[in-house]
Formats: C-alpha cells, sequence, structure tokens
C-alpha cells in the first residue's frame, strides 16, 4: 500500500584491484567530487543515490570493496545479492587489466548467476601514462558479452554513464510483474537489504 | 475519497460478488435517534456476520464504496446491468419531482431479487446522511440533464490522472514524510498561481421544493465559473428528514441546481454531502476535473443536544492542482439574542469537523489547515440595537453600510469573537431575511422578524478577490433569497519541470543526508601485530572505535565464510559486539592466547598467527582488521615423536624442520640419519631435575607453582638457556603434568585407550598393552612410571601414595578421545596403578 518514494532498489558491486579508483568512481557519482589522495578501502563501504529510469525511481545502493588481494576471500562473500557488478581497472596499470579474467571468475564463483557486470577502465584522463589500449579493453569485453566503458573519476567522463547503463540494464531484467516482497539477502555484512516495489500505482 | 477506495481496494478485502449482501438491520427504535450506531447483517453465501458501525461519515463512506463496489461486480459479471426495465420508471418519475430515493431503494432490490444477493448500503436509514449520486447507478444519468456528468466524475475521482499522480504526495516512510516536508516548504519553486472563479450559493429554503428555476441566481456570471459551491439549508423540515436523514428534497434541489448551471460549460458534480437539511453541492467545470482529488466530505451537528442535524455544518474538502481548499456550509443557531451560541455553534464546527487523510499515520485535517476556506450558509446572525421601523428606514434609504454596523456578524468579528480571519465583502444589498414566501414583501407574520443578513459568504486564504456580492430577489420560494458570491481565486498550479527539479534536488538532499547517517567509525589501528607470542601466555592489544558519525551504531564482528566463528581460536575480541554513541567511544582488547588445543598447529608450522577480523556496523559499513604475529614453537603442545627427533632446543630449529618433522611424525622409521631420541629430552631434564632434587620434596606433585616460573621453564626447555632448569621443585613439577597434558597425543595413545578399560584390572594384561605402544610412547610411559615408584619410595617425605599418583598421571596418561565419566576414570587409575607398585618392570 505505500507509496514509497523510489521503486526499486539495486544493489551494486564495485570490484578490481587495488588502487585502481573505485572508491574515486563512487565518490565521483554519489557526491560528484574527487580526491587526489589515495586511502586505500580496507573493508567495505557503501553510498546510496536514487535516479531515476524510464519513469521509474530507483534507489542504488552501491558497494565499494577492498581491492588488496589478502582480502579477496573475505569480499568474494559480498558478491552475493548484488545485482549489478562493476569490474574496474586502470589503464595505466597492465597487471590491474591482467587480473579481469580472475575476477570475472570470481564473479562466476561468488556472484549470483544473473548478475549484471560491467568493465570500466579507469583514469582514462591519463593519456600520457595509458598502458592497457582501449581497444583491449573492448575486446575482452565482447568476449565476455558485458557492457566496457573507459572512465575517469577525476575528469567525470562517463561515471554517471556507467552507473545508469547498468541501471537500466538490471531494470531490464527485473520482471515487470512486481514481485511482492522479495527480499534480496545481502550476505552477512548486508546493511540495508531487499528491495521492494511499490504495490500500488 | 475516491483515491482512498483505488488504495485500499475493497474488493480486495471484502469478497464482494453477486453473493455478497450487507442488509441494514437496526431496528425501528434505534432508526429514530440520528447519530446511533448503524447495524448490519454482512452475508456471503452460507455465512452470515452482523455488525456494528458507528454513526459517522466513516461508516457511509465504506457502505457506499461497498455499495459502489457491488454495482461494479454486477456490471461486469453480468452483460445485464443495464436495466432497462428501470427506464419506464424514469418517464414516469420526470416531471413529478416524487421520490427518485424510493425508486432507488426499490431497483436495489430488484437486482437482489435477480442476483440472490441484497445490498440496502445506507438505503432509507440513519446510516446515511448523504447519497453520493457520484457513485449512484446508471439510472441517475437519465435524471441529469448533462449525461456526461457521472462518468466525467467517475473518472476524475476513480482513477487519478497522471497529473494527479505528480501531485500526490508519497504517504509513508520517514524518507517519505521528509520528502513531503520539503516539496512543502519549497512549493513556491514549483507552484505558480493562476486565477479560477468559485461560484458560491448560499439558499435557506424553508423547507420548500423547487418551483421556479434557479437560473436567475446560479447563472448570473456573464462567463461560466470555473466551480459551483453551492449550499441548501432547511432543505426539509419534516419530521421524516430530521430522524431519518432521508429526504426526497435532496434529488429535487440537486436537479434544479444542475439545470440552473451557467449554460455555456458543461460541469460534473464531484461531491454531495448532507445532514439533515444542510446541504452542499460541489460542481467542476469539465476539463479541471482530472486536476481534483482528495476529495472528502463530513458533517457535524450542532442543533439539538448539541449532536444534531437541525443545526450544524456540511463540509467538502479537496485538492485542485496544489491547493487544498475547505468548503464549508453552516446553518447556525436561530433567534436574535442567541449570537453567542452562533459563535460556539461555529466554534464546534471548526473543532469537531475532520477529515480523515489517506496516509492513517497523519493526524486529521481540521478545516483551518486549509490553504483555502470558503464559509458559506445561513448563518443567522441578525441585527441589533434597531427595530422593524429603523432597520426598514435604512433599507429604504439603502443605506446598507449603517445598517451593516448593527449586524452582529460584523460586530463579533470585529472583536474576534467568531470567524477570526475571515474577510467578507461588502454588503450592497438589502437583508436576506425575512420575506413572507412567494414574495419581495417583508414578514408580515405576528412575529414580525426584523430583517437581517442571515446568509452570508466569507472566505480566508490568500490571493482572494471578490467579483460579486449579491442576493438574488427575483427567487421567491422561500422566506430566504438566495446569496451568491464569485470570487476569484488564485491556485497553486504545478510548473511539471520545476517539480520535477525540486523533487530531483530533494531527493539529492536527501541521498545526501541518508549517506551521511550511514553509521560509521574511525578505528585506532587497522593491523595488529603480536610478537613472539608463547604457549600459554597472554597477548593484549587495545582497538580503541570512536564514533564519528552521524548516528549511534551497533558494531559487532561478524563471521566469514566458511568459518565456524568471528576468529581464530587463538584469539578473541573483548566486547566483540557492543553499541556506541554518537560521538562515543570503546576499546575492543584484542588477545591471543595459545593454548594446548592451539599449539600443535602452531608448532608444526600449519598454522600462522593470523587473521583478518570483520568488524560489522549494523546497517553500515564492514571493517577489516588484521591480526598478524609470530608464533615461538614450543615443546608444549608439540608430539612426543616430534620432540624426539629434535636434539637441539626447539627454537634452535628452522620453520622448515619443524614442519618435516611434524609431517613424519607416525612413521617410525624417519628418512632423518640420526637416531630418535628415546625420550624428549625436555621430558628428561624435568623428571631428571625432580629425581635429583625433589624425591623428598613435602608435597611434591600437590602443590602448584608460580606461573612466572613456568614462563621460565617453557623458555629454558624450549630455547635451551639456561642450562638448568630455573623454579621451584613444584614449579618444575607443575611444568612437567603441563607438559604431558599439553601432548597432542597422550602418552598412551587414543587408539589405545578402550583397551586399556577393558584390561584394567589385569596386570599383565595391560603390560602386554603398553608394550605395544609406538617406541617412544612405550619409552615415556616407563620412563615415568619408573620415576614415580622412585617417589613413592620416599613417600614418608613426600607425602604421596599410590592412589594420588595415580590419580594425578592416569588423567594425563590415558587420556579419552571423548569425554570421560567417572567410571573410566577409575578403571584409568586402576590400569595404571598396576605400573606403580613396586617390583613392576
Amino acid at each position: 500500500m505505500a507509496k514509497k518514494t523510489y521503486d526499486l532498489l539495486f544493489k551494486l558491486l564495485l570490484i578490481g584491484d587495488s588502487g585502481v579508483g573505485k572508491t574515486c568512481v563512487l565518490f565521483r557519482f554519489s557526491d560528484d567530487a574527487f580526491n587526489t589522495t589515495f586511502i586505500s578501502t580496507i573493508g567495505i563501504d557503501f553510498k546510496i543515490k536514487t535516479v531515476e529510469l524510464q519513469g521509474k525511481k530507483i534507489k542504488l545502493q552501491i558497494w565499494d570493496t577492498a581491492g588488496q588481494e589478502r582480502f579477496h576471500t573475505i569480499t568474494t562473500s559480498y558478491y552475493r545479492g548484488a545485482m549489478g557488478i562493476m569490474l574496474v581497472y586502470d589503464i595505466t596499470n597492465a597487471k590491474s587489466f591482467e587480473n579481469i579474467s580472475k575476477w570475472l571468475r570470481n564473479i562466476d564463483e561468488h556472484a549470483n548467476e544473473d548478475v549484471e557486470r560491467m568493465l570500466l577502465g579507469n583514469k582514462c584522463d591519463m593519456e600520457d601514462k595509458r598502458v592497457v589500449p582501449k581497444a583491449k579493453g573492448e575486446q575482452i569485453a565482447r568476449e565476455h558479452g558485458i557492457r566496457f566503458f573507459e572512465t575517469s573519476a577525476k575528469a567525470n567522463i562517463n561515471i554517471e554513464k556507467a552507473f545508469l547503463t547498468l541501471a537500466e540494464d538490471i531494470l531490464r531484467k527485473t520482471p515487470v510483474k512486481e514481485p511482492n516482497s522479495e527480499n534480496v539477502d545481502i550476505s552477512s555484512g548486508g546493511g540495508v537489504t531487499g528491495w521492494k516495489s511499490k504495490c500500488c500505482s | 475519497m475516491a483515491i482512498t477506495a483505488d488504495d485500499v481496494s475493497l474488493e480486495d478485502i471484502i469478497p464482494i460478488s453477486l453473493d455478497f449482501a450487507v442488509v441494514e438491520v437496526s431496528s425501528s427504535e434505534e432508526l429514530a435517534v440520528v447519530g446511533a450506531d448503524t447495524k448490519m447483517k454482512v452475508s456471503y453465501q452460507e455465512e452470515e456476520l452482523e455488525l456494528r458501525l458507528p454513526f459517522g461519515s466513516h461508516s457511509r463512506l465504506f457502505l457506499s464504496e461497498v455499495n459502489r463496489v457491488w454495482s461494479d461486480v454486477c456490471k461486469t459479471t453480468t452483460q445485464a446491468p443495464k436495466f432497462e426495465w428501470i427506464s419506464k420508471y424514469h418517464k414516469a418519475t420526470r416531471g413529478l419531482g416524487t421520490t427518485v430515493n424510493k425508486l432507488n431503494q426499490h431497483q436495489k432490490k430488484e437486482k437482489s431479487s435477480d442476483k440472490k444477493g441484497t445490498i440496502e448500503g445506507e438505503k432509507g436509514s440513519n446510516s446515511g446522511t448523504h447519497k453520493s449520486k457520484a457513485y449512484s447507478s446508471p439510472e441517475s444519468q437519465s435524471i441529469f440533464s448533462r449525461e456526461d456528468r457521472n462518468d466525467l466524475v467517475r473518472s476524475s475521482s476513480h482513477t487519478p490522472s497522471n497529473k494527479a499522480q505528480i501531485l500526490a504526495m508519497p504517504q509513508f516512510g520517514l524518507r517519505d514524510n521528509l520528502i513531503r516536508c520539503e516539496l512543502l516548504k519549497n512549493e513556491d519553486l514549483y507552484t505558480y498561481p493562476e486565477d479560477f472563479s468559485f461560484f458560491l450559493g448560499t439558499y435557506n429554503v424553508n423547507g420548500q421544493t423547487p418551483k421556479e428555476s434557479l437560473s436567475p441566481w446560479l447563472s448570473c456570471t456573464l462567463n461560466p465559473p470555473d466551480m459551483y459551491c453551492i449550499g441548501f439549508q432547511e432543505l426539509d423540515l419534516s419530521k421524516e428528514a430530521f430522524f431519518f436523514n432521508d429526504t426526497p428534497k435532496e434529488l429535487e434541489w440537486t436537479k434544479a441546481v444542475s439545470q440552473a448551471l451557467h449554460p455555456d460549460a458543461k460541469y460534473a458534480l464531484v461531491k454531495l454531502v448532507r445532514l439533515v437539511g444542510i446541504m452542499l453541492i460541489f460542481y467542476v467545470k469539465k476539463e479541471h476535473a482530472e486536476f481534483i482529488s482528495d476529495v472528502e466530505a463530513e458533517t457535524v451537528g450542532t442543533g439539538i443536544m448539541g449532536r444534531m442535524g437541525n443545526k450544524g455544518a456540511v463540509a467538502v474538502r479537496f485538492r485542485f492542482h496544489n491547493s487544498d481548499i475547505c468548503v464549508v456550509n453552516s446553518h447556525l443557531a436561530a433567534h436574535i439574542e442567541e449570537y453567542e451560541r452562533r459563535n460556539q455553534d461555529y466554534k464546534e464546527i471548526c473543532s469537531r469537523l475532520q477529515f480523515r487523510q489517506l496516509d492513517p499515520s497523519q493526524p486529521p485535517l481540521t478545516i483551518m489547515k486549509h490553504d483555502v476556506i470558503l464559509w458559506i450558509g445561513d448563518l443567522n446572525y441578525r441585527i441589533s440595537e434597531l427595530d422593524v421601523s429603523n432597520v426598514k428606514e435604512l433599507i429604504g434609504k439603502k443605506d446598507f453600510e449603517t445598517l451593516h454596523s448593527y449586524d452582529q456578524l460584523k460586530r463579533q468579528i470585529d472583536e474576534e469573537a467568531v470567524f477570526v480571519g475571515f474577510a467578507e465583502g461588502d454588503i450592497d444589498f438589502q437583508p436576506t431575511y425575512k420575506y413572507d414566501t412567494g414574495s419581495d414583501k417583508w414578514d408580515t407574520s405576528e412575529k414580525c422578524r426584523v430583517p437581517a443578513w442571515c446568509d452570508r459568504i466569507l472566505w480566508r486564504g490568500k490571493n482572494i478577490v471578490q467579483q460579486h456580492y449579491q442576493s438574488h430577489m427575483a427567487l421567491k420560494t422561500s422566506d430566504h433569497k438566495p446569496v451568491s458570491s464569485l470570487l476569484v481565486i488564485g491556485i497553486k498550479k504545478v510548473n511539471a519541470e520545476a517539480y520535477k527539479k525540486t523533487f530531483e534536488e530533494i531527493v539529492r538532499n536527501i541521498d545526501k543526508m541518508e549517506n551521511e547517517c550511514i553509521p560509521s567509525v574511525t578505528l585506532s589501528k587497522r593491523e595488529f601485530h603480536f610478537k613472539d607470542v608463547k604457549y600459554m601466555q597472554h597477548h593484549a592489544e587495545t582497538l580503541s572505535l570512536v564514533n564519528d558519525g552521524q548516528v549511534p551504531c551497533q558494531f559487532e564482528f561478524i563471521q566469514k565464510p566458511n568459518e565456524p566463528t568471528y576468529c581464530k581460536p587463538w584469539l578473541t575480541a573483548n566486547p566483540s559486539k557492543g553499541f556506541i554513541a554518537k560521538g562515543g567511544s570503546v576499546d575492543i582488547e584484542l588477545e591471543v592466547f595459545v593454548n594446548r588445543s592451539t599449539a600443535p598447529e602452531l608448532n608444526s608450522g600449519k598454522e600462522q598467527i593470523e587473521d583478518i577480523l570483520v568488524l560489522h556496523l549494523e546497517r553500515g559499513k564492514d571493517y577489516f582488521i588484521s591480526v598478524i604475529g609470530n608464533y615461538l614453537p614450543s615443546c608444549y603442545g608439540s608430539s612426543i615423536h616430534s620432540l624426539c627427533q629434535l636434539r637441539e632446543p626447539i627454537q634452535d630449529m628452522s620453520q622448515e624442520t619443524l614442519r618435516e618433522v611434524a609431517k613424519m611424525s607416525g612413521g617410525e622409521n624417519a628418512v632423518n640419519t640420526e637416531k630418535p631420541l628415546d625420550i624428549p629430552k625436555e621430558l628428561w631434564m624435568m623428571v631428571d631435575h625432580l629425581f635429583r632434587n625433589a624425591l623428598k620434596q613435602e608435597d611434591i606433585f600437590q602443590q602448584p607453582g608460580l606461573r612466572s616460573e613456568f614462563a621460565e621453564i617453557r623458555d629454558c626447555l624450549d630455547t635451551g638457556i639456561p642450562d638448568s632448569l630455573p623454579g621451584s621443585n613444584h614449579s618444575v613439577a607443575e611444568a612437567l603434568l603441563l607438559f604431558l597434558d599439553a601432548l597432542p597425543e597422550p602418552v598412551v595413545p587414543y587408539s589405545f585407550y578402550q583397551q586399556c578399560l577393558e584390561i584394567c584390572s589385569n596386570a599383565s594384561q595391560c603390560e602386554k598393552v603398553i608394550s605395544m605402544l609406538p617406541q617412544c610412547h612405550k619409552n615415556v610411559f616407563n620412563y615415568l612410571a619408573a620415576f614415580l615408584r622412585e617417589l613413592l619410595k620416599n613417600s614418608a617425605s613426600n607425602r604421596l601414595d599410590v592412589n594420588i599418583l595415580a590419580t594425578i598421571f592416569a588423567s594425563l596418561l590415558l587420556r579419552s578421545p571423548t569425554k570421560q565419566d567417572l567410571a573410566e576414570k577409575r578403571k584409568t587409575q586402576e590400569f595404571f596403578q598396576h605400573f606403580l607398585a613396586q617390583g613392576s618392570s
């Protein structure tokens, strides 16, 4: 009966090597700001942002994960319940690109089967330090059938577009028939869990 | 009202079908009292239920909604309900002005007999003070001259248009309330005033039936007004109307009104509300209908006993675009001297008349909560202090200004005793009361009433301009003259673009607020190093949490996937969960303690001092806390077999050697080139120390040692420094017991335990079992037994006996793989006693 101010809640997850700029991508999207000092995320953080897509108000709950190798086994437990995963690499860091297949495997193993994936090549403002050609990013994305954007949190390139596209892709898969109150459990670390659609219009 | 029905979806709650019926069953005594509960019998298929509904609009609304849904069901399930047979009744009714209400009843009964169901709704009873013509069945369409009205109203009120949906405020939840408040606060940003004309009319009809066209009154404006709010008083003065709140006049007057509305526009009837003789009809120009929402109607009786409906008010509230408007039609107490009573009626109406809100969590709306209040009616205030001749003289001179200064309402308003904040236009017409019916002559009855402006129109709100305020002398049906006023009201219209922008801005701010309200703490440290962790030595570090967030938070260390607890067994966090107030802090002790169950894995290098704790904040972030350190391997918690391989102190060995040694444990013939020791050298050191120094020690093995000395003894055994064992005999004795206790595999291995219990009474069998033990275990067993026998030889000084030693050592040497009961314990002691007897090998 409740007319919510948002119609749907999508849980998104940011993963990728340490230092590729996951936190900055999130910060740019949620606060429209950028911070140059690198503070390694040691844990799981999240922010919310409400967007409107196709006339629906969608609350995005975006989880930012620690990228450091030693935390990988723990962070994979947060994959479950995510409806969209953004896999981020750094176009100036070849290793971060090489690790993509490993991250993709992680998604296969730990995320929901129907999770919507997206690949982001971040720091595209640093053209002079680029070591991963855009074509390589496009190619691996094509091979895995996922969307790809080169982004820059610093220069605010494609950040909003990436999130909205991912949300749209999820929305497209969301059954039109309103699920009554299906709760999606977001693992033990879940904060605000579940998503409800409004049940009257 | 209609939106309510859509939201609640009556059809989903009540099994309304053709088998469903609601019948009024109030007894005739109860019917005599207006305001009594309404008794309803609800039947569905075989089941019957009797309900008592409290008097009031909620019950009325409920019944009328049931009524409506039921008739909808009839329409959809069968194609029949065109009710063609009804048309002949219509023809019969036309012009006769007879009781169409009865026709309604009749029709309903026809339906019921057709369909095995009855629904009486509010018909013919005290339960309904109004009959919502907006929902009336198809027959009424032909009664109204403008046939499209009903359908129009249906669509305007049942299915809110897209626009109305934009306007519809979110209704639940904190976030929704915040957004609603912000939207209201910033209304100026997305609304702009647009003028709409409201025609207000009030007419005390003195119980008459309409005998003449109302056009001179209702169509007196050049252009058709946007809204009509028409109020009647004394619609019906009959006892039936008073007691049963049922009157045929309602329909007659409604019809008369609908026929007299401005001919240049089409109007939709949005709401009709009536309390006995006080009736309010609200029409809206067709094109505005879709912008009307949240329509509610209420009534308050202030008549006899302060409750009855002969006096009082009826009111309709609605939202038009973004403005909330309330129209009140009241009939206040009569008689010239009763002006204070009229003031009181006004106050009663203001406090008692409350509209419920769609959102049940919201308090009911009172009249004064509206942006625009239009108050019409027979307010009954008179001219005081002047006698009839003076009044008539002033009227004759058209000196209405002087006359008005004697008007009670004006005086009461000036004194702020009533209608505070209301405005009224200048009165430029002669008093509307009291005339000889059918004429323009003042009252000639013996009472010879003083003329008075009983019938008034007042308003409260911003952006309201009065275009006219007049009476209509041409109408002669009643002893009152009707009054009308045309108000041009600046209604807040929504700029959809600006609304969207404002809404998005608010959402952005609320998102920001929500993000700021995610619980958050700062940690004094993210990594903890525990250096040189030793067996049975307590290490602790403090983790300080400071709640730097905007809200109190609840923290808890949570389990990682595939792990049984939130941390490794050698680690604890104290407290592991708790609450921190905003700005508060808490210290958490991270404690490392390696005991006999965790030592073996650490000694062998299979495990490291290494863990990641996940600190979870309820509804917030998770923090990872790394715990690392190094463990100094110890003979404590190492196996007999491993220790026999080590000729040097354990801490002089490399990690690899220890890992190697641990791996081959069990396999007697190691690849090791060196012959293993017969017994662990650490055991020998302790036993030899005791043998040489403590054979005669009083209470040896009975008196506890010192903790600090144990640490020194342990370090000596593990590092070889110093050369001889430090500490008292008692400490060494205890260190020996702890050593045996810490063995991952007891001296008599677990696999032999059961067998030992079975043969415990047979000395030779016992010896046979021991002879079958692995070599190093057998050596240790025999060595210890020999030492204990030596001790017993000195029992005079050390006060030991067989029983004491058997009790102490049996439980260490023969440990149960599971939990040991008392009987088993006795058996292990019996077993071991054989080896303590002097003379055994």
